[in-house]
């Protein structure tokens, strides 16, 4: 017996998806889920917002790794909620992990959730966990071949920071072909170029975080 | 990398459909995987069939349709395809305005059951 079905194969992750992101319409909280490699600096990225904002946007942060709980304990000594989720192994958070963590957090308190995801340029990209948008970091020292390398994170991006930049006179790296060709991967995307070590462009990125939310 | 996600995704919504429809067993599962999706059909075969076992899909075959990455452009107006599985510009006017038609897909089709 043959039987015709039109179904996603990850139709139950889109679901899920949505059911979150109407939840977190309901609750009036913008959520950004932030990729990267490893080490580009989703977390220090998330210390400079943080102390940046503070005082102007409530945030609150659900932190995506394999394990451990080092990204956690840095983002609650700036006293503010976050969740560690630890994946087990998995390369990528998806929507019921994040439905899980819910719980966890008052979402109605918060302005701004961010998602960091686990440190990978590939599988974040394809899984939906019901976020407004999607953001990614490229750290200099990742190198410029980076966009066309990974073309699907830099296409889902709505924005793309380039991080390390206090770091440019010791790389041999070319920061317009990055912006080439992430734009040629992604003509809408925003691209911001911070320093968290020096907080060089950190205001230019939160000021555009603070037209998202308002 | 994450080929066992879609392979649970993919047995979930299978073993599904089959129960809602009154059978308890699933031979064959056809399915649709596009060139820009970003899924490997070795490694998604791989994945399947070591999930298999214990569920009402253990002895099921995974047959899998690759769809090429087509497009059109939005500049020059022609239509594309390609066997690569990313695009960055038209390969006709190179411009890198275009809009994805196939080539993204990750759809099961159809089931054999009984």
């Amino acid at each position: 017996m043959k039987l015709k079905v039109a179904s996603k194969i990850l139709g139950a992750n889109d679901r899920l998806a949505e059911e979150n992101r109407r939840i977190f319409t309901e609750s009036g909280v913008y959520v950004i889920n932030l990729m990267s490699s490893p080490g580009a600096g989703k977390t220090s990225l998330l210390e400079s917002t943080i102390k940046a904002l503070s005082g102007k946007l409530k945030i609150g942060v659900i932190e995506g790794d394999i394990t451990g709980t080092d990204d956690a304990a840095r983002i609650d000594k700036l006293g503010v909620p976050v969740v560690q989720i630890n994946t087990g192994g998995a390369c990528h958070l998806d929507a019921n992990m994040i439905y899980e963590a819910l719980g966890d957090l008052d979402l109605k308190s918060l302005d701004l959730l961010f998602i960091e995801n686990v440190g990978n340029l590939v599988c974040p990209a394809e899984f939906k966990v019901g976020e407004n948008l999607k953001v990614m970091i490229l750290s200099l020292t990742e190198g410029h071949d980076k966009p066309l390398k990974y073309p699907l994170m830099f296409q889902e991006s709505a924005a793309l920071l380039i991080n390390k930049t206090d770091l440019k006179p010791y790389l041999d790296v070319d920061v317009e072909k990055i912006r080439k060709d992430a734009l040629s991967l992604n003509p809408a995307t925003k691209i911001f170029e911070v320093s968290c070590k020096t907080g060089q462009g950190i205001n230019d990125w939160t000021g555009w975080l603070q037209t998202l939310t308002s | 990398m994450h080929e066992v996600s879609i392979a649970e995704g993919l047995l979930a919504t299978a073993v599904n459909e089959c129960k809602k429809s009154g059978y308890g067993k699933i031979e064959k599962v056809s399915i649709k995987i596009g060139k820009a999706s970003g899924v490997m059909p070795e490694a998604l075969l791989f994945a399947f069939d070591a999930m298999k076992p214990d569920t009402i899909a253990s002895e099921a075959v995974l047959d899998i349709e690759e769809v090429p990455l087509a497009g059109i452009c939005l500049y020059c107006e022609k239509n594309f395809e390609t066997e690569d599985s990313y695009l960055l510009c038209c390969p006709h006017c190179e411009s890198s305005s275009f809009r994805v038609i196939s080539g993204r897909e990750l759809d099961i089709t159809e089931l054999e059951v009984f």
